[in-house]
C-alpha cells in the first residue's frame, strides 16, 4: 500500500472506532437519561451528549471557554506520563500494568520529600520529583528482573504490586503520616517552595508540569527512535528471537524498558501531585495507569502521538464529568467508552476488508503507472 | 497461636478460596487451550452485578445465578469475537473487559437502579437479603463429626461445586475428546488444524467455559460472600487466579492447592486484623504471597529442568 492510502486507511479506521464508541455512548446515554416521554428522553439525551462533546471547549452560548479548556490540558498531565510509560514497556512487548501503582508511589514519595526535606528554592520540587521517579524505577526492578531471570509473568506481578503499593501507602498514612487535625486522611501540607508554578493561574491547576510532559514526549521519542537502546527495545517487541540471536542483551532490554516506564510513571505522579495539590491525600489507585494504557494503544505505542491521544482522553473525561454534573448521566460512562475505543483500535482485523481493497487499488495504480511509463519510453 | 487456628479459621479458608478456585479453573482451562483470559476479573465483576440484580428482581437466587453464568459466558464470547475474529491482542481484550468491570459496572448499577428503583445506588448490598443468598448445605452425618464437621460442612453449595469442578475439569481435559482438542489447539494450533480440528470453534468453546466459570465466581461473590455488589469487590481475585494457575503448573489439582494457599493467606490476614493489627498491613498479604510463590515456583521448575537435562545427558 502506498503512503497516501495507508494514511487514509489509518484515519478512516480511527474515525470508525471513535464513531462506534460514540454510538455505544449515545445508546447508553439514552438508557440513562431522565424523562417520562420519549421526546423528553431524547432531548435530555442530546443535551447530555452535547455536554460531553462540546462543553469541554465551549460555553452554552458558543463562546470559547478558557477555563474548561485549561481543565482539559491540566487533565492531560498524569496520563501523558503513564501513556509514555506504557508506550515504552509495550514497545518491548512487556505487558507491565504497573503504571497505576507507579504513579501512586511516585506521588507519595515525592510528597514525603516535599513535606519533610528542607531544600532551598526551586531545587526542592526537582529533587522531590526525581526521588519519586527513581523510587518507582526501583519498584519496577521487581517484575522486570523476575521476568528476565526466571520468566515469571511481569503482568501478574505488576498487577499484584499495584495492590501492595496501595495498601502500603495507606498503612503509612494511617499510622504515621496523617495530619490528625484534618477530617480526612491527608498529609501535612507541602513546603511552599515545593509547589509547581502554574502556567495559567485560573484554578485549572495547569502547572508547568504540562510543559515538562511535552518535553518528556520529545525525549522519549528521541530515545526510542534515535538511539541504539531505543532500537533494541522496539526490536525486542517486534521480534524477540531476532534480538536474542543477533546478540543484543535481552536481559537488559527487558529490565531497562520497565525501569524507564517506572521512572516516567513516577515522574507523572510527582508532577501531578505538586502541580495540583497542596498535600497528599490519595487513598486508592487513581486510575491514570489504565487510562495510560488506552493512550498508548491510541498512539500506536509511538510517543509522538501520545500528546494527541492524551488530549483526546482528557477531553472525553472532562466531558463525562460535565455531563454528570449538568445532565445527570453517571461519569463512569468514560470507562465504557474507553474500553470500546481501546478494543477497536487494538483490533488488527478491524475493517480488514476495506484495507484489502485499498491494497489492491494501490497495486493496480502502480501497475497502471508502470505501464504508462513503459508506453512512454517506447 | 491456638486462638488463630480454630475450626472457624479453617472453615473460612474454604469460604475465601471458593471464588479464587472458580477463576483458577477458568485460567487452567484457558491456558490449556492457549487462551490467556486476563479479563476474568472483569467478567466476575459484571456477572456479580447482573446476578445480584436479577436475584433481586426475580426474588430467586437460582435465576440470579443462571443469569450470572449467561452474562459471564456472553462477555467471554464477545472477548472471543474481538480476540479471534478481529485479532485484538487477547491481553488487551482482557484489559478492556477489566476496565468495564471496574468503572463500567458502577455506571450500569447507577443507571439500572435509577431506572427501576427511582434512586441511584452505588452498590446492591441492600438488595440481597438472607433469603436470596445462595443456600449453604449442612452435610448429613459429616456435620456431626467433631472438628472436621465444622470445617467442611455448612458451606455454600457453590463451594462444594467448585471442588467437584476440579475433578470435572481434569476429566474434561484428559478424558474427553473435547479436552484433547482443547489441549491440542493450545499446544499447537497448526497441527490441530491439519488433522481437521476447527481451531476457531475450539477456542470459542474454551473461552466460553472460562466465562461460565468466572460467572460462578462472580455470583458467589455478590450472592453469598458479600451479599450484594459493590465497586471493585472482586479486588484482584481474577488476577490472583492467574498466579494460582501458574503455580499449579496449569494442572487442575495443583492449581486447587495454590488457590487454597491464597485462601489461607487471606483468612490469616482477616484473623490478624481482627486482633487489632492495621488492616492495611494485612490486606496486601495475598498479593505478596502471589509474588513470592510465583518466584518459588519458577525456581523449582528451573531446577527440575536442569536435573532432567543432566539426567538425559548422563543416559546418552
Amino acid at each position: 500500500m502506498n503512503k497516501k492510502n495507508s494514511l487514509k486507511f489509518t484515519l478512516i479506521r480511527g474515525a470508525a472506532a471513535l464513531g462506534i464508541a460514540l454510538l455505544v455512548a449515545f445508546l447508553l446515554i439514552i438508557v440513562s437519561a431522565q424523562g417520562n416521554t420519549f421526546g423528553a428522553k431524547m432531548s435530555n439525551s442530546f443535551a447530555a451528549l452535547r455536554e460531553m462533546l462540546i462543553s469541554p471547549m465551549f460555553r452554552k452560548n458558543g463562546s470559547f471557554s478558557l477555563k474548561n479548556f485549561c481543565d482539559v490540558l491540566a487533565g492531560m498531565i498524569p496520563i501523558l506520563f503513564t501513556g509514555l510509560a506504557t508506550c515504552v514497556m509495550f514497545s518491548a512487548n512487556q505487558f507491565n500494568l504497573g503504571a497505576e501503582g507507579g504513579i501512586m508511589l511516585g506521588a507519595f514519595v515525592t510528597s514525603l520529600v516535599a513535606i519533610y526535606v528542607k531544600i532551598p528554592g526551586p531545587l526542592l520540587p526537582i529533587v522531590a520529583i526525581a526521588i519519586g521517579a527513581l523510587s518507582v524505577g526501583v519498584m519496577m526492578l521487581i517484575p522486570s528482573v523476575l521476568k528476565a531471570k526466571l520468566g515469571v509473568s511481569e503482568m501478574v506481578n505488576s498487577l499484584m504490586l499495584n495492590y501492595v503499593v496501595m495498601y502500603f501507602i495507606n498503612y503509612l498514612m494511617n499510622s504515621y503520616l496523617a495530619d490528625t487535625s484534618k477530617g480526612i486522611t491527608q498529609t501535612y501540607p507541602y513546603q511552599s517552595n515545593a509547589l509547581l508554578p502554574q502556567m495559567i493561574d485560573n484554578g485549572s491547576r495547569l502547572s508547568w508540569g504540562w510543559a515538562v510532559g511535552i518535553v518528556c514526549v520529545i525525549l522519549v521519542w528521541l530515545f526510542m527512535y534515535r538511539t541504539r537502546w531505543g532500537y533494541s527495545i522496539r526490536m525486542a517487541g517486534i521480534n524477540a528471537d531476532f534480538t536474542k540471536y543477533s546478540g543484543m542483551n535481552t536481559f537488559l532490554i527487558i529490565v531497562l524498558s520497565q525501569v524507564i516506564g517506572g521512572i516516567l510513571a513516577g515522574m507523572g505522579g510527582g508532577i501531578e501531585t505538586l502541580g495540583r495539590y497542596t498535600e497528599y491525600n490519595w487513598s486508592s489507585l487513581p486510575g491514570y495507569g489504565w487510562t495510560g494504557i488506552t493512550v498508548a494503544i491510541l498512539a500506536g505505542n509511538n510517543p509522538a502521538f501520545v500528546p494527541l491521544a492524551a488530549f483526546f482522553m482528557s477531553y472525553l473525561t472532562k466531558g463525562c464529568t460535565l455531563m454528570a454534573t449538568n445532565a445527570g448521566v453517571p461519569a463512569q460512562l468514560i470507562s465504557i467508552i474507553q474500553a470500546v475505543i481501546f478494543i477497536f483500535f487494538a483490533a488488527k482485523q478491524f475493517l480488514s476488508g476495506y484495507r484489502q481493497k485499498l491494497v489492491v487499488q494501490s497495486a493496480q495504480e502502480e501497475i497502471a503507472a508502470a505501464k504508462a511509463a513503459e508506453g512512454g519510453s517506447n | 497461636m491456638v486462638t488463630i487456628f480454630t475450626t472457624d479459621f479453617f472453615f473460612s479458608i474454604f469460604r475465601i478460596a471458593t471464588p479464587i478456585l472458580f477463576a483458577t479453573l477458568a485460567a487452567v482451562i484457558g491456558e490449556k487451550g492457549g487462551v490467556s483470559n486476563i479479563g476474568l476479573e472483569g467478567i466476575m465483576m459484571i456477572s456479580a452485578l447482573f446476578g445480584s440484580l436479577t436475584a433481586y428482581w426475580t426474588q430467586s437466587w437460582f435465576i440470579g445465578l443462571l443469569i450470572a453464568l449467561i452474562v459471564g459466558c456472553g462477555v467471554a464470547l464477545l472477548m472471543g469475537f474481538f480476540a479471534f475474529n478481529l485479532k485484538t491482542d487477547i491481553i488487551l481484550t482482557g484489559t478492556a473487559v477489566n476496565m468495564i468491570g471496574s468503572g463500567g459496572t458502577l455506571f450500569l448499577v447507577k443507571v439500572i437502579t435509577q431506572a427501576t428503583e427511582g434512586k441511584s445506588l452505588a452498590s446492591t448490598t441492600s438488595l440481597i437479603t438472607k433469603s436470596l443468598q445462595i443456600p449453604s448445605w449442612n452435610i448429613p452425618l459429616i456435620s456431626s463429626i467433631p472438628v472436621l464437621g465444622k470445617v467442611i460442612s455448612g458451606h455454600s453449595i457453590l463451594t462444594y461445586l467448585a471442588f467437584l469442578l476440579v475433578w470435572l475439569t481434569w476429566v474434561l481435559l484428559y478424558r474427553t475428546p473435547l479436552g484433547l482438542n482443547i489441549r491440542s489447539v493450545g499446544e499447537n494450533p497448526n497441527a490441530a488444524s491439519s488433522v481437521g480440528v476447527s481451531v476457531l470453534k475450539i477456542r470459542y468453546i474454551t473461552i466460553a467455559i472460562t466465562g461460565v466459570l468466572a460467572g460462578f465466581g462472580g455470583a458467589y461473590m455478590s450472592m453469598y460472600y458479600a451479599m450484594g455488589w459493590s465497586l471493585d469487590m472482586v479486588a484482584g481475585r481474577g488476577f490472583i487466579a492467574l498466579a494460582a494457575q501458574a503455580m499449579g503448573a496449569g494442572e487442575p489439582l495443583g492449581s486447587m492447592f495454590a488457590a487454597l494457599i491464597f485462601g489461607f493467606a487471606q483468612a490469616l490476614g482477616i484473623k490478624i486484623s481482627a486482633m487489632g493489627v492495621d488492616s492495611n498491613l494485612v490486606a496486601p498479604i495475598p498479593y505478596i504471597v502471589t509474588i513470592i510463590s510465583l518466584v518459588i515456583f519458577a525456581v523449582v521448575q528451573r531446577n527440575n529442568e536442569k536435573k532432567r537435562h543432566s539426567a538425559e545427558a548422563l543416559q546418552k
